[in-house]
């Protein structure tokens, strides 16, 4: 029985989680069009840099090597995580986004996550190289003092309250002013810029939001796992978030939590349950892939919106101005 | 007391692509609440000196300034604020934003868009909201799109997207529209629909650059007249003195196509 609960507490802190990336990927991409292809280099600064400033001073003679070691307490590792992936998202985007679009900074982007992925295996005085860090404290595990399985269910509720603070932005943010303008660059950069707005700006503020969001999602992953490495982020692990955006429906929030617990909870898990196959190692964890990709692809085939479309923006018509300028403003 | 600057001074603007000087040397004055006409034959180099009164590209020689202040090599969102507006020979509406929508984020100046404002504190932006609504309905009503306006603007038939590039630039708060062929390709109802709004636009205050081919509107409408060939102002002044100008009718292929585009 308590397996159980321990299995589906672990798939809910990993839905969650993906909630939070789906979001933060679906603030550049699904408002302001940026195609970031290297998002996963932002949740795994994200996830080193809270690895890093929760774990004590690297111990000499363990051979495990890296910065920082500030041992500080719940919650400062997650928002230096969040803050150290929006800051990173800063320099990328000041590099890109000014002089490139679409396909061009698609392939920027992509570069960039190589060269960062490439810097951090082999100076393994960073984050320990392509060994990655291990025994990474858990989040207020030394004040609750809770076994295995019950702290997963307790990391559930942290997860939990993290992604509703950063659900409640995200709304915001797409339902004002400035997410409205950002939809409006994304559909064509040159008009929005025609029409007064800093299109630079606009987006570079995209691209950091949503790179925070992916900082604090590492974050809370090394949080909760324990260890990271340079295996848990490789290139093809943002389109995983990429397939959960798509499939659950781009510039629609509700749309990513669909597509992350579709993704996630569902078609990723569900390979898990196949039946071992004999002499071939690497075909398992290769069909999550193949089994995510084809999901993709009957999507985009059958529903190219996602599953859950961008709803369209509604008002409330108080036409009172109609009958002429006596409508007091309220500046 | 000084003189208004005029509203627009271009001022032996020059821009080439690799050898061809698109842009070659066009200078022009516009005074504030013309309704100015830009014509020329194929190829004169309109588009290149919309794009480059714009911002849109950068200049390789001259300057341009817009009610006295020099505005060369202004990145074109700055330009923008200072009431230079601009439409595009195609019409390019944000397809999946609603008519209201794209009315609404062209206009100038947003607390809400401000992030601060927009994550922490959107009741400061509640009232200009209810205010822009209340005012892109009123404009949405004036060009006859009241009815769309909760339809995605890519759903708008070429004529109906024509009125929403004019409506849209409106809500931008323009001092001078510039508009790159506004008739391009739509019916003669249309046209003079146009012409009609950009009369009342002019009565209110806004002034006028259009490109345009409508040789019979420009005569019929504009009060100023830029001829360009080659990338360089070939004569200024009215349509019915410049058809008697040989250089300006020679420029339209002998003259047949004035009279002819004149109808």
């Amino acid at each position: 029985m308590s397996a159980i609960v321990f299995y589906i507490a672990t798939v809910v802190n990993y839905f969650f989680i993906y909630n939070i990336l789906a979001w933060g990927l679906n603030i550049q991409f699904g408002y302001a069009g940026i195609l970031d292809f290297t998002y996963i280099t932002f949740m795994a600064v994200g996830a080193y840099v809270a690895g890093v400033t929760s774990l004590g001073r690297q111990q000499p003679g363990t051979g495990v090597t890296y910065i920082l070691g500030w041992h500080l307490p719940f919650p400062l590792p997650l928002l230096l995580g969040g803050l150290a992936a929006a800051l990173l998202g800063l320099l990328v985007g000041l590099l890109a986004i000014n002089r490139l679009r679409s396909d061009y900074l698609a392939i920027v982007t992509l570069s960039v996550g190589i060269i960062i992925y490439s810097l951090v295996g082999n100076l393994t005085g960073l984050f320990d190289g392509f060994d990655g860090l291990v025994g990474v404290p858990e989040p207020l595990n030394g004040q609750v003092h809770l076994g295995v399985n019950t702290y997963t269910i307790f990391y559930m509720a942290v997860t939990g309250v993290v992604m509703v603070i950063l659900w409640f932005f995200a709304q915001r943010l797409r339902s004002s002013a400035l997410g409205r303008t950002m939809r409006a660059i994304r559909e064509d950069v040159d008009v929005a810029e025609s029409f007064g707005k800093n299109t630079f700006r606009i987006r570079l503020v995209a691209m950091v939001i949503g790179c925070f969001y992916a900082g604090i999602g590492g974050a809370l992953l090394i949080g909760f796992v324990g260890a990271f490495s340079p295996g848990g982020w490789s290139t093809l692990e943002t389109f995983i978030i990429w397939a959960v955006m798509l499939i659950g429906g781009r510039g629609n929030n509700w749309g990513s939590v669909l597509g992350s617990f579709l993704v996630i909870a569902l078609l990723s898990e569900a390979t898990r349950f196949l039946p071992a196959i004999p002499n071939n190692a690497f075909l398992e964890p290769a069909l999550r892939n193949i089994v995510i990709g084809a999901g993709l692809i009957v999507v985009l085939r059958f529903r190219p919106q996602g599953i859950l479309p961008e709803r369209k923006a509604q008002f409330s018509e108080v036409r009172a101005a109609r009958a002429g300028p006596g409508e007091p403003h309220a500046g | 007391m000084q003189a208004d600057p005029p509203i627009l001074e271009v001022d032996g603007a020059v821009r080439h692509f690799g050898g061809l000087r698109a842009v070659d040397g066009c200078s022009f004055t516009l005074q504030r609440g013309m309704l100015a006409a830009l014509i020329g034959p194929n190829g004169a180099g309109k588009t290149t000196l919309v794009n480059l009164v714009a911002g849109a590209l950068s200049l390789h020689g001259g300057r341009i300034r817009f009610l006295g202040r020099d505005i060369s090599g202004w990145a074109p969102h700055r330009i923008a604020s200072l009431g230079l507006i601009r439409t595009f020979q195609i019409s390019r509406e944000w397809a999946r934003l609603t008519v209201l929508e794209n009315l609404l984020v062209a206009a100038p100046d947003q607390r809400g868009e401000n992030l601060w404002n927009a994550l922490m504190r959107p009741g400061v932006s509640r009232a200009e909201e209810r205010r822009l609504v209340a005012e892109a309905l009123d404009t949405l009503d004036t060009f006859g799109l009241y009815a769309m306006r909760n339809e995605y603007a890519v759903t708008l038939s070429g004529g109906q997207k024509r009125l929403l590039e004019l409506a849209r630039a409106v809500m931008g708060r323009p001092t001078l529209l510039l508009l790159d062929e506004p008739m391009a390709g739509v019916n003669p109802a249309l046209t003079d629909q146009l012409a009609q709004h950009i009369e009342t636009l002019r009565q209110g205050g806004i002034s006028f650059l259009l490109v345009e081919h409508n040789l019979e509107f420009v005569e019929r409408s504009c009060d100023y007249v830029v001829v360009m060939a080659l990338g360089r102002t070939l004569a200024t002044g009215l349509m019915s003195d410049l058809r008697q100008n040989p250089e300006v009718v020679s420029a339209y292929l002998g003259g047949e196509s004035v009279e002819r585009a004149a109808g």
